[in-house]
């Protein structure tokens, strides 16, 4: 037992309990999730038919994707209003969690049951509570953008600015439920810096908006790159996100049908994937210059 | 004198940074926090009042918030409509607990051995794996809907239990928030624990679970209503009427309840997403405070 010990060097020892401790972990992940995500690939390069035998398939190359960005004439504007919608959310998202998050950091009484009710957003924004929301027309205020000075206002906006603007005061309300998580992964951040370098600026002569800048949002900035990810991630996945919509309707679709449901699926995936990479590029330059 | 009012309502210098009880400097917090809690309260208020409204209010334009004629009738249609069905209904509530019990168990071990070897452990593999972890996190899980099903069929899995609970094991969100909590905690702690003899299932147990357990907590609301509030599974997989989830059910009878009568499915709708929300909102409000529980005992100063 000695020898085979001392046979097998520390760091094999080390790699092997790394293994050992995530095997569980890969083999439902490839069986449930990166097999699945393969075999999608697979039928978008194909015409997919289900038949009483199974499923036939006919190789067709890309002419899936070509038919999403040339032929259809909904998908590209889904996915561009998704775009935008999405790169206003972040923002917001972030900063409001982030203030949100600072306040409740602070001492005063009742914290517990603030922390609590900003919190609650995880359980709204899932299951049948936002379903039922949306169905009944409350996750959007109408109203505002009704109001005869406002319409007026958007309506003066060049048009690139016009459908961003609407968005956001249409529906604010869901872009604020949306801070949850968000919310702890700052507040724990915020609880990790350590209290004695504020002390420390304070005696060097610091206001607290100095410290704030030079001490707090530095600490944050993983904090920010975490939950920017994680933002765009439930945006994009939030069941009554039209586009997801979009696809589920056409895979079961007669004109539709999975091969080009999956290659939908890849293109929006690949959106998904710059708008990350931008907030990502983004906030990874803001980190660096930072930390110089 | 206009000074020491200044200083009244200022008040962090003289009552020094970790208050006791209430002081009016407290005051300009509750300011802000309280019109925005008070906002973010609405949803829920929301649910509990479209549940008693009766049938002009849930249709009223424009909508409005708060009940005015609370009624029982919505509840009352969706329970005789419940007793008239062949299965008793227990048996999906039966169902669906220990589904939801088995999978946030298992799938908080699953993701947090896994975000551990990933967080703290040397090994090849490890950035691959984590770089597969975040691409499968962003792709569209309807996309693979078709694909897992034939997975699901090979296994020999259709029309079991455990159908319902294996697909979830492996969360790809799990891992990602778990990882990124662990790796806030310093591996000097860890390192300690190893001087000290501890094996790596003891670290594991002993000193980074009770670390992350803010996360975890988060983790379990995430998956408890993941697997509560599933009703596709049953709708998939599942032929046999005796194991089919309690939310399938629900949303069977509020679907043919539409079908026969718009107005009556409304009502019952409203009183069944009250009745599948309130599980999750007890969840959430036993684990709370776990999550808000200070996460800042890093154990290093």
């Amino acid at each position: 037992m000695t020898i085979l010990r001392r046979a097998i060097s520390l760091r094999l020892r080390e790699a092997l309990h790394g293994y050992g401790f995530i095997a569980l972990w890969i083999v439902g992940f490839s069986l449930f999730t990166l097999f699945p995500l393969i075999e999608t690939f697979r039928y978008s390069l194909h015409q997919v038919t289900v038949t009483a035998e199974g499923i036939r398939l006919d190789f067709v190359q890309w002419a899936n994707y070509t038919r999403a960005l040339f032929t259809d004439p909904n998908f590209i504007e889904l996915v561009i209003g998704y775009a935008i919608e999405t790169l206003v959310s972040v923002p917001i998202v972030l900063i409001f969690s982030m203030i949100i998050a600072l306040f409740l950091n602070l001492n005063f009484k009742f914290k517990g049951l603030f922390r609590t009710i900003f919190f609650l957003p995880v359980v709204i924004t899932s299951g049948p509570v936002i379903r039922e929301l949306t169905a009944q027309g409350a996750t959007s205020a109408p109203g505002i953008a009704n109001i005869p000075a406002v319409a007026e206002f958007i309506a003066q906006l060049p048009r690139t600015l016009r459908n961003p603007t609407e968005y956001l005061l249409t529906s604010f309300i869901l872009i604020l439920w949306f801070s949850g998580v968000q919310i702890l992964i700052y507040l724990s951040s915020l609880q990790k810096v350590d209290k004695s370098i504020y002390e420390a600026a304070a005696i060097d002569g610091a206001s607290a908006w100095e410290a704030y800048w030079k001490i707090t949002l530095p600490s944050l900035s993983t904090a920010n790159i975490v939950n920017a990810v994680y933002t765009v991630i439930t945006l994009s996945h939030f069941s009554e996100n039209k586009v997801i919509q979009y696809v589920y309707n056409q895979t079961y679709a007669v004109q539709g049908g999975i091969g080009y449901a999956s290659a939908m699926a890849f293109l929006y995936f690949a959106v998904m994937t710059v708008l990350l990479g931008i907030v990502y590029l983004f906030l990874a330059q803001q980190a660096k210059r930072e930390r110089n | 004198m206009r000074k020491n009012w200044f200083r009244r309502f200022s008040g962090v210098r003289n009552r020094g940074i970790n208050p006791q009880g209430f002081h009016i400097s407290q005051l300009k917090f509750y300011l802000v926090l309280l019109p925005l809690a008070a906002f973010m309260l609405l949803p829920i208020v929301f649910i509990f009042s479209s549940a008693f409204k009766p049938p002009d209010e849930l249709f009223a334009y424009p909508p409005r918030f708060f009940v005015v004629n609370p009624t029982l009738k919505n509840f009352t249609d969706l329970f005789s409509k419940m007793s008239s069905s062949g299965v008793p209904v227990s048996r999906y509530l039966f169902n669906s607990i220990v589904i939801t019990l088995v999978a946030v168990a298992a799938s908080i071990f699953v993701s947090s051995t896994a975000a551990y070897a990933l967080s703290k452990k040397r090994f090849k593999l490890k950035q691959t794996l984590f770089a597969v972890n975040t691409v499968a996190l962003m792709f569209v899980p309807i996309a693979v809907t078709i694909p897992r099903f034939l997975v699901i069929e090979r296994l020999n899995l259709l029309d079991t239990f455990w159908v319902h609970i294996l697909p979830g094991l492996a969360m790809p969100v799990g891992l990602f928030l778990l990882k990124q909590f662990m790796d806030s905690i310093p591996n000097e702690v860890i390192e300690a624990a190893q001087i000290d003899g501890a094996s790596d299932l003891q670290i594991y147990w002993r000193i980074i679970l009770p670390m992350i357990r803010p996360a975890i907590a988060t983790i379990a609301i995430l998956t408890f209503q993941a697997a509560w509030n599933n009703a596709e599974t049953s709708t998939l997989y599942i032929n046999t009427e005796s194991l089919k989830t309690f939310a399938f059910y629900l949303s069977t009878l509020t679907t043919t309840a539409t079908g026969a009568n718009a107005v009556a499915g409304q009502g019952i709708a409203a009183a069944a997403a009250l009745i599948m929300f309130l599980p999750n909102l007890i969840i959430f409000i036993f684990l709370q405070s776990q999550v808000m529980s200070t996460m800042s005992h890093s154990g290093l100063k």
